[in-house]
Formats: structure tokens, sequence, C-alpha cells
């Protein structure tokens, strides 16, 4: 029987879809390939774990507030534990999920690259996330006591590693791939680009700082030796000129967040471009793995020249504001003062480089406060910008507009947090260097730990004004629709008006919905 | 039987794979793994060179076989290419050889490999070991994963979803094969040639 003929009576009458059991909601959620669905569950998952990671760092520091442990000695492990917690349960999944769910709305494409690997990432992820913090509670984790809880730590970290390069790898082959006809790299959106040049620094940083878990795992290390591995082989990872990678994609979410609040056209925009691009090159920092590497004019050069691409993204920023007529909403106060944490990264960085300059240590500082202070610096801007980009794109994330008081409130907390925490360790790293005995440690540690538990809260807000835009949209209340209107495709209303967009023609600038407004103008004219 | 016969309905137009996905994807996970190799390699060379004289003082590797596997990725290189080259001109039938080759030649390598590990007879226990399989079996992995991704893509091939149109499946193997290729050499001098 060729297959155009119908089939016979008896088996027409037996419909073979109709004998397979449905998928129940859960196996819907767990092997969906929809951009925006893994989207969400990412970014919710980042936002509640990132919030765990916070108040774990700021319980680790009520801990270090006496000699003897407040809480009982517990912040051998809950310390660089919970650091790297925020980074790989907090932040770059965080950055990821917007990513995830608003890179192919940008570049107009119905769904993500690889959508199955990109399920796969986010569960896998979430996977390693919970085995991670079981060795934590075991007394494993980072640097912790436990033979078996340490190995269980350590194979977790690189889980969470492969998962996450993983998502990167599909968000930026979906920029590489996916864009119409007419958008070339130069005309991606700022976001998009800042996440297609941020994916191959984060790739390969990943790559290198796993390469040191896989030799501890197969020389069945045990917890001190695991400790040590970590210390050499993946502390660079937590440092600058890598924590710098943290932060790439809150550029473009700046960007982006301005282009649309202004409705003015950023030029040049290879500039702004350039300027992303020059961050992300100088984040890249696996070649800083050996210490005597951290020590030298490179290095310096690095560390310092991380500066003029934040400066420039700034000034360019600022220049388009200044015209006013700008609603001063959470995500523009957010993504702005993330930049200037950037900065704080560069000072505490510049400073270890004038201790490290010249032959020998100049001042003797303590250069493991300055690196702590340098990646919680950069942990505090990433937050801010994830916060900025949850509250800019929600609307087209959740379906409703985020309360821009919850988030105002948010990214004050994260701002406090993540410029006293920081600044309260880059001051004692030069205070207590040389032998001198620095702040008082109770004051120290008290402050860090108010910092830390700010940027909980600040992350808490985050998840309040996600599930507050959730609620709303499930309410069914319209947005106000007086807001600003879009300028590049996610503003589309929806899959069909992108494609009613891209029929028009080729993308002819960096913002096609803006063309087409302007060219509907001019025929109305 | 004309009357049970009919004629497909209007049928929307088939959505083609978006060009060089696959490629660009590769690319980008190569790069992560060619990364966590180099890195694997150059903490080799610096234990190495700290241990000195002692490094792998007990063990004896001789060179003819890990040359010998030098060759024979050497040859994959080029039946893969071949592979490439085939298929961007349709000519189905050299692109199946070229992969059956290439494939033979990769599941060859992996012979040589393990029977290199059986006379190294280098344990996990001694103080070279496990930076030694880190490196070493690390990148075998790489490429049983190759072979893994040659499988299927010549499976696909098999199907007809690739043709001069659509050639990325096989591009996309034969670059992360030779980015197996290229790592090998690396490895060849500093761990095999250099010991």
């Amino acid at each position: 029987m060729a297959l155009t003929e119908t089939r016979p009576e008896t088996e027409a009458g037996g419909d073979v879809h109709a004998e397979q059991p449905a998928p129940s909601q859960i196996e819907r959620l767990i092997g969906t390939g929809d951009h925006l669905t893994n989207g969400r569950l990412l970014l919710g998952f980042a936002l509640v774990l990132g919030t765990l990671s916070a108040v774990g760092l700021g319980l680790a520091a009520l801990d270090r507030t006496t000699d003897d442990g407040l809480l009982g000695g517990i912040s051998d492990v809950l310390w660089p534990s919970s650091l790297v917690g925020l980074v790989l349960m907090g932040v770059m999944p965080l950055l990821l999920a917007l990513g995830i769910a608003v890179v192919p709305l940008q570049v107009g494409s119905p769904s993500i690259a690889f959508p199955r690997a990109a399920g796969l990432a986010l569960w896998t992820w979430l996977i390693g996330a919970l085995l991670f913090m079981t060795s934590v509670a075991l007394d494993g984790g980072v640097g912790g006591a436990d033979d078996e809880a340490a190995r269980l730590g350590n194979l977790s970290i690189g889980v969470m590693m492969a998962a996450l390069a993983l998502a990167a790898v599909c968000v930026a082959t979906t920029v590489a791939s996916h864009r119409p006809l007419g958008m070339g790299l130069a005309r991606v959106p700022f976001f998009s680009w800042s996440m297609l040049v941020a994916a191959p620094v984060w790739i390969l940083s990943l790559g290198a700082a796993a390469a040191h878990l896989f030799v501890g795992h197969i020389a069945d290390a045990d917890a001190a030796g695991l400790a040590a591995n970590f210390d050499e082989g993946v502390s660079w990872f937590l440092r600058a000129p890598s924590v710098h990678l943290l932060a790439i994609p809150v550029l473009g979410i700046a960007a982006d967040v301005v282009v649309h609040l202004t409705g003015r056209r950023l030029r040049p925009y290879g500039a702004f471009q350039g300027a992303i691009a020059a961050y992300a090159v100088l984040s890249f920092g696996a070649w800083t793995q050996v210490p005597a590497a951290r020590q030298t004019v490179l290095w310096a050069a690095f560390v310092l020249l991380a500066a003029l691409p934040v400066l420039a993204t700034l000034g360019g920023l600022v220049d388009a504001l200044r015209r006013g007529g700008v609603s001063a909403l959470a995500s523009l106060g957010a993504s702005l003062v993330a930049l200037l944490l950037l900065l704080g990264v560069v000072a505490a960085a510049g400073v270890q480089a004038l201790d490290t300059a010249g032959s020998g240590q100049l001042w003797d500082l303590r250069t493991d406060l300055l690196g702590d202070a340098q990646l919680l610096f950069a942990v505090g801007a990433a937050l801010l910008g994830g916060l900025a980009g949850l509250a800019h794109w929600s609307e087209r994330l959740f379906g409703a507009p985020a309360a821009d008081g919850v988030a105002k409130g948010g990214a004050a907390a994260l701002l406090l947090g993540g410029a006293l925490a920081p600044t309260v360790l880059l001051v004692e790293g030069i205070a207590a260097g040389d032998g001198r005995d620095g702040l008082p440690e109770g004051l120290v540690h008290g402050l860090v730990a108010a910092g830390a538990l700010l940027l909980a809260l600040g992350v808490l807000a985050g998840i309040a004004a996600m599930l507050g835009a959730a609620r709303q949209a499930y309410d069914g209340v319209e947005p106000a629709g007086d807001g600003p209107r879009g300028m590049t495709l996610e503003w589309s209303s929806s899959g069909a008006a992108i494609a009613g967009a891209l029929h028009e023609g080729p993308v002819r600038s960096p913002y096609p919905l803006a063309d087409l407004r302007d060219g509907a103008d001019e025929e109305t004219k | 039987m004309a009357d049970t016969t009919t004629a497909p309905t209007k049928l929307p137009p088939p959505v083609l794979p978006r060009r060089r996905e696959l490629l660009f994807g590769t690319g980008f996970a190569t790069a992560g793994l060619v990364m966590a190799i180099v890195t694997l390699i150059a903490h080799y060379l610096a234990t190495r060179s700290a241990a000195g004289a002692s490094w792998l003082a007990e063990n004896d590797i001789p060179l003819t076989q890990p040359n010998m596997q030098l060759v024979t990725l050497a040859m994959s290189a080029v039946t893969m290419q071949w592979a490439v080259y085939a298929i961007a001109r349709d000519d189905r039938y050299h692109t199946y050889m070229a992969l059956g080759i290439t494939l033979l030649l990769g599941v060859a390598f992996v012979n040589q490999t393990t029977f290199l590990f059986e006379m190294a007879g280098i344990t996990i226990d001694q103080p070279e070991g496990p930076l030694f399989y880190a490196v070493t079996a690390g990148h075998l992995a790489m490429v049983v994963a190759g072979l893994v991704f040659l499988v299927l893509m010549a499976f696909r091939a098999l199907g007809g979803q690739f043709s001069s149109r659509q050639p990325d499946g096989i591009a996309a193997a034969a670059l992360y094969w030779y980015a197996c290729v290229g790592l090998y050499a690396i490895i060849w001098y500093a761990v095999y040639v250099q010991k």
C-alpha cells in the first residue's frame, strides 16, 4: 500500500495517537524545548539558589566575627562554598536564563538553538547545584573536611560548569545562526551581542577550570588534597581578570535598557559593540592559572584596562540620557550603578597590581581579601544587571511588567550589599597588610555579613518582582500600554508580529521595529 | 484503487534546518573541550618540570606506538576531509566510504591507545598517574565521543539529511575530529616525545 492510499477501516478506527497516554504537566515541563519556559525556570532556580548562597556567605561572615567561630566554626566550608555558589548557582545561571529567554526574541527566532540541549543544561545544572548543597551540608563543598563529601562537592562543581557551558553554547549559537536576513553581527541587539561575546569566554574559562576538577577527581584525592587542588587550579576563576566575565552581559543589558527608555538610536553602534567585545577579551583569565602570572605587567594591564570599556559604555549611555525625558525606572538605575560597581573590581585589582609591582610585594597586602573583594564587586554588579534585565524584559518573560517599587528596593539592597561587603574587604586587605592588625575582626566580618545579607535581600526582591509579574499575567491584568515603544524585535507583540516585521524586508539597522514605525510614519505623511 | 487514493492536501512548506547551526554549536563546544585538554597538558608539563628526572622513571613508554597513533589520526584527518569534499559535491558513495574509513581509523586509534596504556604500565596510584591519564584518557574519551558523533552523522547522511545544500553535519563532525587530531599532535610531542 502506498503512503498516499487511505487506510482500511479497521486501521483507521484505531487512532494510534489517541491510545498513547498524554504526558503529564511535570513531564511536559521537564521535556520542554520552549526557550521561554526553560528561561523562566532557570531564572527562578537561579534567584532562589543565589539567595541561599548569599545567606550562606552572610552566615560564614557572622561565624568569623569571633575567634572561636560564632556559629561553631562553619566558615571554613561555608565561605568558599558560598562564593562558588554565588557564581555558579546565582550569577551565571541568572544571566544565562535571561539569554535563553530573551536572545531568541531579540534575533527574531522562534526557538533557541538546540532547545533540548538547553533543557538538558537546565536540569543538569539543577542536579549539580542540589548535589553541591548536599555536599556543603555534609562538610564537603569547597574546603570541607569530609573526604566523600568533598569529592561530591568537586564532582558537583564540575557538573554545574559543564551544564552552564552547554547553555552558553545554545545561546551563542542562537545569535550566530538564527539571525534573520539583513541582521549582520553589527546589527545584533546589545544584549544578544554581549551574550555572543561572553559565551566563548565562559566556555573557555569553564573548560579550563573544569580540567583541574577532573584531575582532582581521578586522583581520588582526600578532602585536603581537593581543597589544595581547588586553590591552585580553580581559584583564578574567582579573581580578576576572570571575575569580569560574570558582568559582560551587564553591559549589553544596560545599553538595551537605555535604548528602550530613551527611544534613541545609540551612535556609533559599533563603538558600543566594540567596548563590550573589548571588555570580554579583557575578562579572559585562564592564562592566570599559575600564581606567578598574577604578578606580571600583563596581568596589571589586563585588570586596569578593563576600566576603559566600562567607562566608555557608561559615558555613551549617560550621553544618551542627558537629553532628559526618561523615566527613572528600576531597570535603568540598576543597570547603570552595576557599571559603577564594576569599577570597584578594577580598584581592588589595581591595588593588588600596585602591590605586586616590581620585585616582591610592595606593601605585602592581604591578596586573599583583595581577591574576595574583586569577586564580590563583580557579583554585586552582575546581580544588579540581572535584576535590571528581569525588570526590563518582565513583560516579555512573564506577560506583565514587574512592580517597579519592588525592583527599586531590590536594586537598592543589591547596591548597598554589593558595595559594602567588598569595600570592607578591600579596606581590610590594605589595612591588615604587612603583618599589621588591621581593623577589628568583629567589625570587618559583621559589615561583610550585613553586605551579604543585603545581597540576599536584593535577590529576594527579584523573586518577588518575578512572582508579582507572573501573578499579574495569570490574573489577566493588561499592561498600561503607555510605556516606550520598543525598537528591537523582542518588543513585537507576538511571534507573528516579528514574522510580519521581517516580511517587510531584510533588517536594515539594529532597530528593526523603529525602522518599521518610521517607514509607516513616512507613508502616512 | 483510484477512488481510495487521495492527493495530498496543501501542505505547509518544509522547515529547513538552520544553516550552520550545528557547525557553530560544535565549534563552541569543541573550543571548551580543547581548552580543558590544553589546560591539562599545561598542568602536566608544569608538574613534570617540577618533578625533574624522577618523572616516569619507573615506566617505559616506547615511541613507536605513539608515532603510529599519530600517523593513524593524520590519515583519518585526510579521510575526514574527503567526506566533507564528497558531500559538498553530492557524491554520496564517496561520503559513506570516507566516513567508514575515518571510523575504522578512529577505532584503530582507540585500540592502539589501550595497547599503549598496557605497555606503559602506569598505575593511577603512582604520582604521575592521575595527570598522565587525565591528559591521555581525557583525549581518548574525546576521540570516542568523536566516533559516536561520526556514526550519528553517517546515519543521518544515509537517511539523506545531508547534501551539498546542507552539509553542516559532516562539516561539524569534521571540525570536532580535526580538533581531536590537533590535540593528539600536541600530546604526542609534550607527553610521549619529551617524556
